[in-house]
């Protein structure tokens, strides 16, 4: 049989990555164009072109093609979103303008509101209402729907969205005022909240819903193109489309729910750094991703990265230190819960008005850079600060691809910090570093010890150009035990693409305790939900023996408002189970909030269910091991500062490429590789395993 | 700006994250495991850490009204409790207004932090609990002394060595309505205090006790430094203004607010002295409420990035008279004292108007606008309560229009989600919208008011309203008219009874309150308003076209969209005195 190839395709704001898999041996090829942003699906055609065409591989033969796309997120926040309606209950057409009523900014007496993604004149009432047991107490208004309609035929609206009131509960009126839209406006597409989003609070219902209708139009338009361009290039396996929750959905699939892929590029780094664990037997793992702007700490507990619905978009407030709420679209679909902060390599170092030193969360970004890309910067950044100390080399950046200008960043942190601080230049470079690691830490510590974990029951699997830089000081800082390297960690987050399952996810409103649930109901759910999910992966192709139902429950204490995810048994319930999971609770509510309260009722909010496509994973090739009892071989030397020699050390440089499994180098150490360089600090040791991963800890 | 030799400026960033981290980790775990939508949802609350000398050290916020109450709080309590009485795993509950405290509904959590044995500082958490007993369900209401306003917590201990203490919390549980929430309320904020302790404790492990009390020290000065050097910035001199709350709720004599703003080389300073007596009705403030009030305003002038510790509320300076409607004395009633600070901040704004006019807003809706009731739950037959706070308009401001339906100033809770409120109590919400035509014109117009309406299905409930703004709405500026006054209507399809701002009424089955917010003062003449924003505003609804033309003096035309530009022209030609000699 000839090999067959799986294909990853991620889109960045300058380069679209992609990475050629062949699912028998494992090898792995990466490639790299320019974005082309006007029509990404010209970047994304050219990239697939040439992997096929460098590495000689006939188009058939690729099974699948996955992509990771910003290209929701950039709608919203470039507003580049379709004219769209909002229909709700009469009487509550400013939902979108009122909001959650609550300031972002505190102490800003300019501050600003979320500007609505519908106008106020596309947002209409029509009479109906429900109870909050989904019982109706106004019949809905048809003839107001079908006047609705008509208006919104002149005004040749592209997408309407749907939301009334308790329709989580019971979508009977969002489904005629849906069967309505349709046949008055057969062009427009329809949302409707109890399709996109059943779950309660009526904003951030609406808020999904809106967002899913005004995106619509645009991501179908671009998935579309894709698809044209990407089987005319004679590729006919699945299109795939990676979705905030690490799952892949079908292409036709997100086009009808795009709201599920707007944080479709960062879910990939995590899902990478989940599977890598798996595949090595570490199933409790923090992933750290770094690049040039923001660093992005995820949480995987028992092999599942932690999945979140509490997300906003499109915040017009940079991502600060302790988060912004009210600054974004609220989403409700699940997010795979990452913690994004303000310091990549660009961010910039700036002394405020007290006198103090600062780091970011202002970046020099990829235009001008850092001070030493020589590209016109001349603000001091995280990367101008490695470069003084010695941890990033001059002449090896992207494999010697850029020679980076260490005079010119030494001049620029003399100049901008260390003059005025009065401190010498060493001490403000490795000052910006420590800043910078300490906000990371502190975003590391929200993703673990806010949500309940310790850190140190963790491993850190760290990647992006400037993750393995940074990683081990963090590790040092949280007490973490080890910190893995993965190989190639610039593209491990495409590498995501290529490893994550098919995934559609279904919920079902249901409030009641949980001592007066009928098992019946509970499971009469769960089949209508599974046969559903059943239908969606045959239709994939998914086979029998590679389908996964996960069940879940959002469950509180009855008056509480947040609810925990806590997995339900696969068979129906009973009294046996039923206490199972009543205690899985109480030890979660435990975990989380540090006190659970036995004797209180428990209600479930709502049921769940994740069904899964296995996708093969691929293996991982092996590299060579070291045949002779000698000691690799450092290519080179150069001074290093680290603290904690307090000065400059002549510290080992080593080529990664040139390292066998079975290796061990003692910190401190730099070990290069085309795209990135990972810093061994004293008192820790690097170990390479079988696969070429790095694996950093206490000698 | 050299730093003295011996303070490492990564070392201070790196702990003065530390602290404010621990804030938002205690934040975290009170909001999530809090019970009463009030807290969990409405995010009513704030935490705070304090040094063994009692300075306030990092603050997380939530509710800027807060800002500048623990500071008071928390101090007073520890000594007048005695700290040579408060243990290791211990935890001193109190409400108490006229010493530092607030209203009664605020009840703070103080809890020792204990490192090696020895106390080296404190934690505490204010909860605002929806009910504290007294003469109305969530505890709000026209009352005329303390003692109807619902129990009065001293300094106790509330924990004792790690265990709650169980006459305490039975004696308190006693006198609220909905207990099951309030006991939820309570675990939570332990659970919080706990939180706090743990994350001191850690940066203490890492940095060692000397180092981090040196630190904070210089954290206290770097604070004052900033705040004093961001102070210097504004213009120097002696501004003055006046307002007033429209009614008591018992007379109709309004209530009189002034302040005297002085700016020069020791930087701001505020006197109150004129602001009405106090009264037995719900409209006077604690001196800890006016002190937050003035926190307020002081941290909108300088940069945001100056951290809130004791360096900070060194700089907030103010003289309130003892025994006035702005520093309450026992027995009087402090229920609306809120009520009565945030009009102040509005006040103080308006004294500050030609000081820095780019920086001021009109008039806001500057109340706090509480809709609290209760009543026996039909659906689940037991009591329960219910509070929350209206948004209303902000003013405009130099460069922009005001904010439509926020809560502005010292007030920040989200809304009640329809459909969760609905869920848990048995109320109907049947009309959540903006109020069309309530803006306060202006070249840059307020924002406009909210309108909320409660039907009450299958019982009798009290309703109480805790509010203002029904005779006048919030001033213009520079030109600018005032925004239109807030009405409360009693069954606004049938009779539609207007109500005082100040008062608790007994419903029956069905009845709907109705609540429209005032909007916010415009700012600039209206008649320079830019025409294309005079079309957004009539085609999205929110100003009609007959305002736009007699208010605004444009013209429009209505099917097509477009700016009738002659007439336009036309209209604003007209000089001032002519137009109204036309009306």
């Amino acid at each position: 049989m000839k090999d067959q190839y799986r294909l990853g395709v991620d889109i960045g704001g300058t380069f679209t990555d992609a990475i050629l898999l062949n699912e028998s041996t494992g090898e792995v090829e990466t490639g790299k164009v320019p974005s082309t942003p006007s029509d990404p699906s010209i970047g994304f055609l050219n990239v697939v072109d040439r992997m096929l065409e460098r590495s000689s591989v006939n188009p058939e033969s690729v099974r699948y093609v996955v992509h990771g796309t910003t290209v929701a997120t950039n709608a919203i926040i470039e507003g580049n979103l379709a004219m769209t309606a909002f229909i709700t209950t009469d009487g509550f057409r400013d939902l979108l303008e009122i909001q959650t009523g609550i300031r972002p900014t505190l102490y800003d007496l300019q501050f600003e509101k979320l500007k609505p993604l519908v106008p106020r004149y596309l947002c209409f009432g029509v009479p109906e209402r429900l109870d909050f047991r989904g019982d109706v107490l106004t019949p809905l208004d048809e003839e107001a729907v079908s006047r609705v309609a008509a208006e919104l035929a002149n005004q040749q609206i592209e997408s309407v969205a749907v939301c009334l009131l308790h329709s989580y509960l019971n979508p009977v009126h969002e489904q005629r005022v849906g069967e309505i839209l349709r046949d008055a406006l057969p062009s427009a597409l329809i949302s409707l909240s109890s399709d996109v989003a059943p779950e309660f609070r009526e904003y951030f219902r609406a808020s999904t819903t809106v967002i899913n209708a005004t995106i619509r139009p645009v991501v179908a338009r671009y998935l579309n193109s894709i698809s044209e361009r990407v089987r005319a290039s004679g590729v006919d396996g699945e299109l795939l489309v990676m979705q905030s929750n690490g799952g892949v959905l079908t292409f036709d699939a997100a086009m009808d729910r795009p709201v599920f892929m707007v944080e479709s590029g960062p879910a990939a780094g995590v899902i990478a750094a989940s599977n890598l664990g798996n595949s090595l037997g570490h199933e409790n793992v923090i992933s750290f991703d770094m690049g040039g702007t923001t660093a992005k700490a995820g949480l995987i507990e028992a092999g599942t990265p932690r999945v979140t619905k509490e997300y906003e978009v499109g915040g017009t407030a940079t991502t600060t230190e302790h988060g912004s709420r009210g600054s974004g679209y609220p989403i409700r679909t699940p997010v795979i819960d990452l913690v994004e902060i303000g310091a990549g390599g660009g961010s910039i170092a700036w002394i405020d008005s007290g006198g103090i030193l600062r780091v970011g969360p202002r970046s020099a970004g990829a235009d001008p850079g850092p001070v030493c890309y020589g590209q016109g910067g001349t603000e001091p950044t995280i990367t101008d600060a490695n470069l003084v100390l010695g941890r990033i080399s001059a002449d090896y950046f992207l494999g010697g691809e850029i020679r980076l200008d260490a005079a010119a960043a030494r001049a620029a942190i003399l100049a901008k910090c260390a003059e005025p601080l009065g401190m010498n230049l060493e001490d403000v470079a490795l000052g910006i570093v420590e800043i910078a690691n300490n906000a990371m830490v502190g975003a590391l510590r929200r993703v673990s010890v806010q949500r309940g974990y310790d850190p140190r029951d963790f491993v850190l699997v760290a990647f992006g150009g400037a993750g393995p830089v940074h990683a081990n000081r963090l590790a040092a800082e949280l007490e973490m035990p080890s910190v893995l390297i993965p190989m190639s960690p610039g593209t491990t987050s495409a590498m995501g693409l290529l490893v994550t399952d098919i995934k559609h996810e279904y919920s079902a409103a249901m409030i009641q305790r949980v001592d007066e649930v009928e098992p019946v109901a509970v499971s009469g759910r769960y089949q209508r939900m599974i046969s559903e999910g059943k239908t969606a992966l045959e239709n994939e192709g998914v086979a029998d023996a590679d389908m996964r139902f996960d069940r879940l429950a959002d469950m509180r204490y009855v008056g509480q408002s947040y609810e925990l995810a806590i997995p339900l048994p696969d068979a129906d319930l009973d009294a046996g189970t039923t206490a199972t999971v009543l205690d899985r609770f109480h030890a979660e509510h435990e975990r989380v909030y540090g006190f659970n309260a036995h004797d209180e009722p428990v209600e479930f909010v709502a049921l769940r269910l994740s069904a899964v496509g296995r996708i093969p994973k691929p293996r991982i090739p092996e590299i060579a091991v070291r045949n002779r009892e000698n000691c690799p071989t450092a290519k080179a030397t150069r001074p290093v500062f680290f603290a904690e020699n307090a000065g400059y050390v002549e510290c080992d440089i080593y080529d990664r490429y040139a390292l066998c499994s079975g290796d061990a180098i003692d910190g401190p150490a730099i070990v290069e590789e085309v795209d990135s360089t990972t810093v061994i600090h004293p008192g820790w040791r690097g170990v390479v395993d079988r696969y070429g991963n790095l694996f950093i800890g206490r000698s | 700006m050299h730093i003295q030799t011996p303070i490492d400026p990564i070392r201070f960033e790196v702990i003065r994250n530390a602290l404010v981290e621990a804030t938002e980790e205690m934040a975290s775990a009170l909001r999530r495991s809090a019970y009463s939508t009030n807290i969990k949802t409405r995010h009513d609350f704030s935490c705070a850490i304090f040094d063994s000398n009692l300075r306030t050290v990092a603050q997380s916020f939530s509710q800027p009204n807060h800002l500048g109450s623990l500071v008071e709080t928390v101090p007073r309590a520890i000594e007048s409790y005695g700290a040579e009485n408060i243990h290791e795993g211990d935890g001193i509950l109190v409400n108490m207004p006229y010493t530092g405290g607030v209203h009664l509904n605020d009840i703070t959590l103080i809890s020792p932090v204990y490192y090696g044995g020895a106390p080296v500082g404190f934690v505490a958490s204010l909860a605002h609990h929806v009910d504290v007993g007294g003469g109305a369900p969530a505890s709000i209401g026209a009352f005329r002394e303390i003692f109807q306003e619902g129990i009065i917590i001293p300094p106790v201990k509330f924990v004792s060595r790690g265990e709650i203490n169980r006459d305490v919390f039975d004696l308190v549980l006693a006198q609220v309505r909905a207990k099951r929430e309030t006991a939820g309320d309570f675990r939570a904020q332990i659970a919080s205090n706990n939180t706090g302790i743990r994350r001191i404790s850690s940066l203490l492990d890492r940095m060692g006790l000397g180092t981090v009390e040196r630190y904070i020290d210089e954290l206290i000065e770097y604070t004052d430094r900033r705040t004093r050097s961001e102070l210097a910035k504004l213009p120097k001199g002696v501004f003055c203004g006046e307002g007033n709350m429209d009614s008591d709720g018992y007379s109709d004599d309004p209530v009189g607010l002034k302040a005297k703003v002085t700016i020069d080389d020791a930087g701001m300073h505020f006197d109150f002295t004129g602001c009405d007596a106090q009264r037995p009705a719900p409209i006077n403030s604690t001196y800890a409420q006016t002190h937050s009030g003035v926190a307020f305003v002081l941290k909108c002038l300088i940069d945001p990035d100056v951290p809130v510790n004791a360096g900070f509320y060194r700089n907030v300076r103010m003289i309130a008279p003892e025994g006035s409607v702005v520093n309450a004395t026992a027995p009087f009633p402090v229920v609306g004292g809120w009520e009565t600070q945030i009009r102040l901040t509005d006040v103080i704004f308006h004294a500050l108007a030609d000081a820095i006019p780019e920086q001021v807003p009109a008039g806001t809706e500057a109340m706090i606008c509480h809709s609290g009731f209760g009543g026996d739950d039909p659906y689940r037959g037991e009591p329960y309560c219910f509070l929350e706070t209206i948004a209303g308009g902000f003013g405009g401001r130099a460069t922009s229009d005001g904010p439509d339906a926020v809560q502005p100033h010292g007030k920040n809770t989200a809304n009640a989600p329809i459909e969760e409120t609905e869920l848990n109590y048995p109320v109907r919400i049947t009309r959540y919208e903006l109020v069309e035509n309530s803006e306060g014109p202006g070249k840059y117009r307020g924002g406009l008011g909210l309108r909320r309406d409660y039907l009450f299905p299958k019982h009798a409930a009290s309703f109480t309203i805790l509010a203002d703004r029904e005779l006048w709405g919030p001033h213009g500026l520079f030109g600018g008219l005032p925004g239109q006054r807030a009405q409360y209507v009693l069954n606004p399809d049938s009779d539609g009874k207007e109500l005082p701002s100040k008062t608790t009424v007994q419903l029956k089955e069905d009845d709907v309150i109705s609540y429209r917010t005032c909007g916010g003062g415009g700012y600039g003449a209206p008649e320079e308003r830019d025409p294309v924003d005079v079309l957004r505003d009539v085609r999205d609804g929110r100003v009609s076209a007959e305002r736009a033309r007699s208010v605004y003096l444009v013209a429009l035309d209505t099917r097509t969209w477009q700016i009738d530009l002659a007439e336009t022209a036309r209209l604003r030609s007209v000089p001032a005195r002519e137009r109204e000699s036309d009306q």
